[in-house]
């Protein structure tokens, strides 16, 4: 029984109306004093409808923005929902910005208060207010350590709540004539976009985009009250945003706050959450702790969980998927989910997750499996804070680990020539706040989203992302060259450590590749190899054919895709030095910069078109000391081997 | 609870105090006063007589000579079980946590002299007991939040690195909400970090539970900076008494500090 | 394959006698770290005491709550004469002094209840369970179930006693560091005198239950020996290590009886549980449950 959103078209009638049907439901917790706290529909309502209340006899007016910093708690999102109920637009920050980051957004939205966690974001807002002169109110929740503080700009939560209480009880009908007043196209949030290049841009989102796909997603997944979520990512990332705040409204779904930063895995093992949304690198660092965990138990359970990890390889996604497995599978899957996998999931905290999602970046293909192959249902999906989240999303039973899945209902998705992606989507996003030139530039006049990534759709019709437009080539032949793709699938190898790939005007793509030393090293000493440092290892034929395996292996699939069947990668070379970004080779971020790396190794770039079989390489060094020297060496090149579109169909 | 002082007014004061092992004078003639909420150190170089002064504030040691008031109550010689009960709790320099068991129950124990409830009511875990130790653990629960502890709160302490030990036996001692707490070289041992942290948390615990804190100190960088008054021992004697900046321009510390001879 | 079950339950349940006098022992090793040899004349003493009662004309409740009692002002009695004075001292010491509590114990009962065996009963028979002979064709006794039953029920009543209450803690404390113990005002003496005191209630409940079954006689002072293989494998500090350790030695004892028995000539039964804890001391010396103890650097 999913609320009519056309008559409960903003999030806080979306509230009271959950307050009405569901008043003892529990739509928020929070674990406090080592206990889960419960707050239901109603009591968090009332809550809301109080503070809201405060915040008017505070001062607040109508289309302010009110800045939030503040970690996951019951307060902030009954903070938020009083904004919005007073018809103001939250925006929350991120929690562990420095001071001088969160200065932009409040000069931007000329905002007047703000609401801090604790003392640490309190300081930080004071911090700043020379230079934001607008900022007059600071509504804090823990008065930890502020007992001492006589800024008049300071107000108590408590404070707020208990004159909000008073003030409602006067004159109830305040408040309900100024929610009636918000319409779905009121802006319901202004998220800050994190802008790696330029200064961040306030992305305003109505409540009906909002709305709209959080009801499509919730239907698509059938999600319901039943439902528990975890809210521990920042609350001013998007995604956070959908799955705690528009997300619970249209399905009645609990959200759960965990206790600390800290306690996350433990406070999702208690949970046990249903629903459940992780980036690729809380994934792997969860999938880092199973093995180092596993690395130290008993030699049997090693062997078990080596033997059963095999069998969840071979037939996990399959029976996940439902696709037909082999009777003898089935039979050792079902003992292994009873003895590792089952136990497994416990540890990671998701035995009961129905519905898991990891986007925002390329994850690895055995990453990516090995979740799928231990039963959990963890799928790709694509979007962004222009689009409100949801564009495309893996349906279960057609799940790969390199595409987004085709897109949701209520999408329309092309692309230009260029390969960009374009979005119109009733999820699209306002504005850029007090930006119009960006916000013409990013959504045109009929609608369509400019994305700037670049992709196209597999023969399935999924989605499929390469790379950022503007990073994408051409060969000379005019086949899509898109070397971010390239090298992020080569990346994901654990003995390549980085990756450039060169061939956008080219007749073929040639790469440099940086050996991971740690898993080299310990290959090589496995095989006892004898080596006498970096260099020599990485020049060693072993390490060469290691190597280009590798790269094999990724011209194997790249075959298998008809649209850049072509770039396959022909020949390589192994650098002799780790790309550094002190050497301006990496960015800050660690991203290859690819251009620079062209221009300083012109000469193996040469050298490898040349079709030479080594090249010679001389360079200044600086050493850790300080000293610097010079280096010189042969580089072997090497050629790796293609395949042809079709043959490799029938070889996969 | 009894009625705490006011702020400022002296709470423990120690006059003419000595004390000597065998031939060995640990401590002689020593007098200083601790005023009600502010953080006194003990510093002095190694073997000045600082860990003994400690001691015989918390009742381990028994001076020969003279008198030591506790809120205006003269004890001569009183054991460190009597000390607990007047509201002294002390931390050590050697942690002495229970490593076998968690964090929480650690702190539990420091409760101990808190509960109430006889063995029978407890090993029938009837009512009176029961809505005791919940009563206990709220507050063992506020402590654990207070010092950042949630996510080890089942850790075993024997697994923790070296400077949560510190900060759980910190709690430990919070836990029977001390007047007076008494920590033993808080920072020895600990990297900038660690010790930062444990600043910081000191700072706190003056300043959110009203704790008066007498702490020892080797390193006198750390302590200048988060004490109110310190004094200064050496061979025993206090060589120097005051606020930080007095201390740091004090001769005789210098002197002391540097091991010029006597 | 009746058969072999039946050995294995049999076994079993001969096990968790064993572990009842066991438990007595990790008790007090867990608290003061002292072998008390004397646990065996404890669980004698309190036999005694109970059947010399209901021998003359108690009511069973008054006589088993009178020995109770009396168990308890023991425990209290050991800790002030005998603990108190010694403290701090090396844990021979404490062995020595409760090799000598051994013998005042067996002196101090049979000066009162005198030195004859007396038989126990307390109502329930010691025979196969009619159903399962019948149908299953294993014979189980309905006391040994009894028996196990019990020493559910006391590791269960221990557990909530250590695990959740102050006193459990305390003592868990206690155990873990004398000083930091007393340094936290945990009045160790008065920890002592309750383990003590819980002690010989556990003594008592292993005395009733070795009563009926072998009746109550000097004899029973050596069940403590019993108890020691049971140890080895179970760790001295692990309540669960003392059940699983009993078990372990009930079964395996009886299987070696009846398969390995024959070979050798029979009567494996005395001696084979302290092979096995021989075997068991190379492999894993700190026992199944002990801790490993490893020293920080």
């Amino acid at each position: 029984m999913a609320p009519d959103i056309g008559t409960f078209d903003t999030f806080p009638k979306l509230l009271l109306h959950h307050a009405r049907v569901r008043p003892s439901r529990p739509a928020i917790r929070e674990k406090d004093l080592g206990i889960w706290q419960t707050h239901t529909w109603h009591e968090f309502a009332e809550e809301v409808r109080a503070l809201a209340c405060g915040l008017a006899g505070a001062g607040f007016r109508r289309g302010e923005h009110f800045a939030l910093v503040s970690d996951n708690r019951p307060r902030l999102y009954a903070m938020m929902y009083a904004v919005q109920c007073l018809g103001g637009i939250p925006v929350p920050l991120y929690q562990d910005a420095v001071a001088t980051e969160m200065a932009f957004p409040i000069q931007n939205a000329e905002i007047r208060y703000a609401f801090a966690e604790d003392q640490e974001q309190v300081d930080k807002l004071l911090e700043i207010m020379p230079q934001c002169p607008t900022l007059k109110r600071i509504v804090y929740d823990d008065s930890r350590g502020l007992r001492h503080y006589r800024q008049q700009e300071l107000l108590s939560y408590e404070g707020m709540l208990a004159k909000g209480r008073e003030a409602l009880a006067r004159d109830p009908a305040f408040l309900e004539s100024e929610i009636a007043k918000g319409h779905g196209s009121d802006t319901a949030a202004m998220l800050f976009t994190s802008g790696t290049t330029a200064t961040p841009k306030g992305v305003a989102l109505t409540h009906h985009a909002l709305i709209d796909r959080a009801k499509v997603a919730a239907e698509l997944e059938n999600l319901g009250d039943a439902d528990v979520v975890l809210a521990y990512l920042p609350p001013a990332w998007v995604g956070q945003f959908i799955f705690s705040l528009a997300q619970p409204l249209v399905t009645g779904y609990c959200i759960c706050c965990p206790e600390a930063p800290d306690t996350v895995m433990m406070d999702m093992r208690e949970i046990g959450p249903t629903y459940y949304f992780a980036p690729p690198r809380v994934l792997e660092a969860l999938l880092t702790q199973v093995s180092i965990r596993m690395e130290d138990a008993s030699r049997l359970k090693r062997w078990l969980y080596r033997r059963f990890m095999a069998v969840a390889h071979r037939a996990g996604g399959a029976i996940l998927d439902g696709r037909p497995v082999s009777l003898a599978d089935r039979f050792f899957y079902f003992f292994g989910d009873l003895f590792i996998y089952g136990p497994l999931r416990n540890v990671l905290g998701m035995s009961r997750v129905r519905v898991a999602y990891t986007a925002g970046e390329a994850i690895g293909p055995d990453l990516f499996k090995f979740y799928r192959s231990i039963g959990i249902n963890l799928k790709q999906l694509y979007g962004s804070t222009e689009t409100s989240v949801f564009v495309c999303i893996q349906l279960d039973g057609q799940v790969k680990s390199d595409t987004a899945g085709p897109p949701v209902p209520g999408v329309e998705l092309k692309f230009t020539p260029e390969r960009e992606l374009l979005i119109r989507s009733p999820g699209l996003f306002k504005e850029y706040y007090k930006n119009p030139q960006a916000t013409s530039e990013a959504k045109d006049a009929e609608g369509w989203f400019h994305t700037g990534d670049a992709g196209y759709f597999d023969p399935d019709g999924h989605l499929k992302i390469i790379d950022r437009v503007k990073d994408v080539g051409k060969l000379a032949d005019g086949t899509l060259f898109a070397p971010k793709y390239l090298e992020n699938k080569l990346k994901f190898f654990p003995y390549i450590k980085e990756a450039v790939c060169f061939g956008d005007g080219r007749g073929t793509v040639c790469a440099f590749i940086n050996m991971d030393q740690d898993a080299v090293s310990n290959w090589a000493e496995k095989r006892n190899m004898p080596y006498s440092g970096y260099t020599d290892l990485a020049s060693r034929d072993e390490v060469y054919d290691l190597v280009r395996d590798c790269i094999e292996r990724v011209n194997r699939d790249l075959a298998a895709e008809p649209e850049i069947a072509g770039s396959q990668i022909t020949r390589f070379l192994i650098l002799h030095k780790e790309l550094d970004a002190d050497d301006g080779e990496l960015t800050r971020t660690r991203k290859v910069r690819r251009r620079f790396i062209g221009e300083r190794f012109d000469s193996l770039v040469d050298a490898l078109y040349a079709g030479k079989d080594a090249v010679h390489v001389e360079a200044q060094v600086k050493y850790e000391d300080g000293r610097s020297g010079t280096f010189s060496a042969d580089l072997k090149i090497r050629d790796a081997k293609t395949f042809a579109p079709a043959a490799a169909k029938k070889a996969a | 609870m009894s009625e705490r002082p006011a702020p400022g007014e002296v709470v423990l004061s120690v006059e003419g105090v000595s004390l000597s092992f065998g031939g060995v004078k640990a401590l002689q003639d020593v007098s200083f006063d601790v005023r009600s909420r502010e953080v006194r150190a003990i510093i002095g170089p190694n073997g000045a007589g600082k860990s003994s002064m400690l001691n015989v504030l918390n009742g381990v040691y028994h001076p020969q000579k003279g008198k030591i008031r506790f809120k205006q109550k003269e004890f001569a010689d009183m054991d460190s079980h009597e000390a607990a009960a007047l509201g002294i709790a002390r931390t050590f320099q050697n942690i002495a946590l229970f490593k076998g068991m968690t964090v929480l129950d650690n702190i539990m124990t420091g409760r101990n002299l808190k509960m109430r409830c006889n063995i029978f009511q407890q090993a029938l875990w009837i009512g009176p007991a029961k809505r005791e130790e919940l009563e206990h653990r709220r507050a063992v629960e506020e402590i654990i939040d207070f010092l950042e502890i949630q996510h080890i709160r089942r850790t075993p302490v024997g697994r923790l690195p070296y400077g949560l030990q510190k900060r759980v036996e910190l709690g430990r001692a919070l836990a029977a909400e001390p007047e007076l707490l008494l920590l033993d070289e808080p920072m020895a041992g600990m990297n900038l970090e660690e010790k930062q942290d444990m600043c910081r948390f000191v700072l706190d615990v003056n300043d959110h539970f009203g704790t008066t804190l007498v702490l020892i100190e080797h390193d006198m960088g750390v302590v200048m900076d988060i004490s109110d008054r310190v004094v200064v021992l050496d061979y025993g004697r206090k060589i120097a008494d005051g606020m930080p900046e007095e201390i740091k321009g004090n001769q005789k510390v210098i002197d002391a500090y540097l091991g010029v001879a006597h | 394959m009746n058969f072999f079950l039946e050995v294995v339950a049999g076994g079993l349940l001969a096990g968790v006698m064993y572990a009842l006098v066991a438990l007595g022992f990790v008790l007090i090793y867990k608290a003061s770290g002292v072998f008390n040899f004397a646990q065996g004349s404890m669980v004698f003493f309190a036999a005694l005491t109970f059947v010399s009662l209901t021998e003359r004309g108690w009511n069973f409740w008054l006589a088993l709550a009178v020995t109770l009692g009396v168990m308890i002002v023991l425990g209290m009695l050991i800790e002030r004469i005998v603990l108190r004075p010694l403290i701090n001292q090396p844990p021979i010491t404490l062995l020595m002094a409760t090799i000598g509590l051994t013998f005042v114990l067996e002196g101090l009962s049979q000066l009162a209840f005198g030195s004859q065996p007396h038989g126990l009963e307390l109502g329930i028979p010691d025979v196969p369970i009619e159903w399962l002979s019948e149908k299953w064709n294993i014979n189980i006794s309905q006391f040994d179930l009894f028996a196990a039953f019990v020493a559910g029920l006391l590791v269960v009543i221990l557990a909530v006693l250590f695990q959740k209450t102050r006193i459990g803690r305390a003592l868990r404390a206690v155990a873990d560091d004398h000083q930091a113990a007393l340094a936290v005002g945990i009045p160790l003496q008065h920890i002592w005198t309750i383990v003590w005191a819980v002690a010989g209630c556990v003594a008592l409940v292993a005395g009733m239950m070795w009563g009926v079954r072998n009746g109550v006689q000097y004899a029973l002072t050596f069940t403590a020996l019993k108890a020691l293989p049971v140890l080895i494998l179970g760790g001295f500090v692990s309540i669960a290590g003392a059940i699983v350790g009993g078990l372990i030695i009930g079964a395996s004892e009886k299987l070696a009886e009846v398969y390995i028995g024959p070979m050798v000539g029979g009567g494996i039964e005395s001696w084979f549980a302290y092979v096995v804890a021989l075997l068991f001391l190379l492999v894993r010396p700190e026992g199944l449950f002990g801790e490993k103890h490893i020293d920080r650097v």
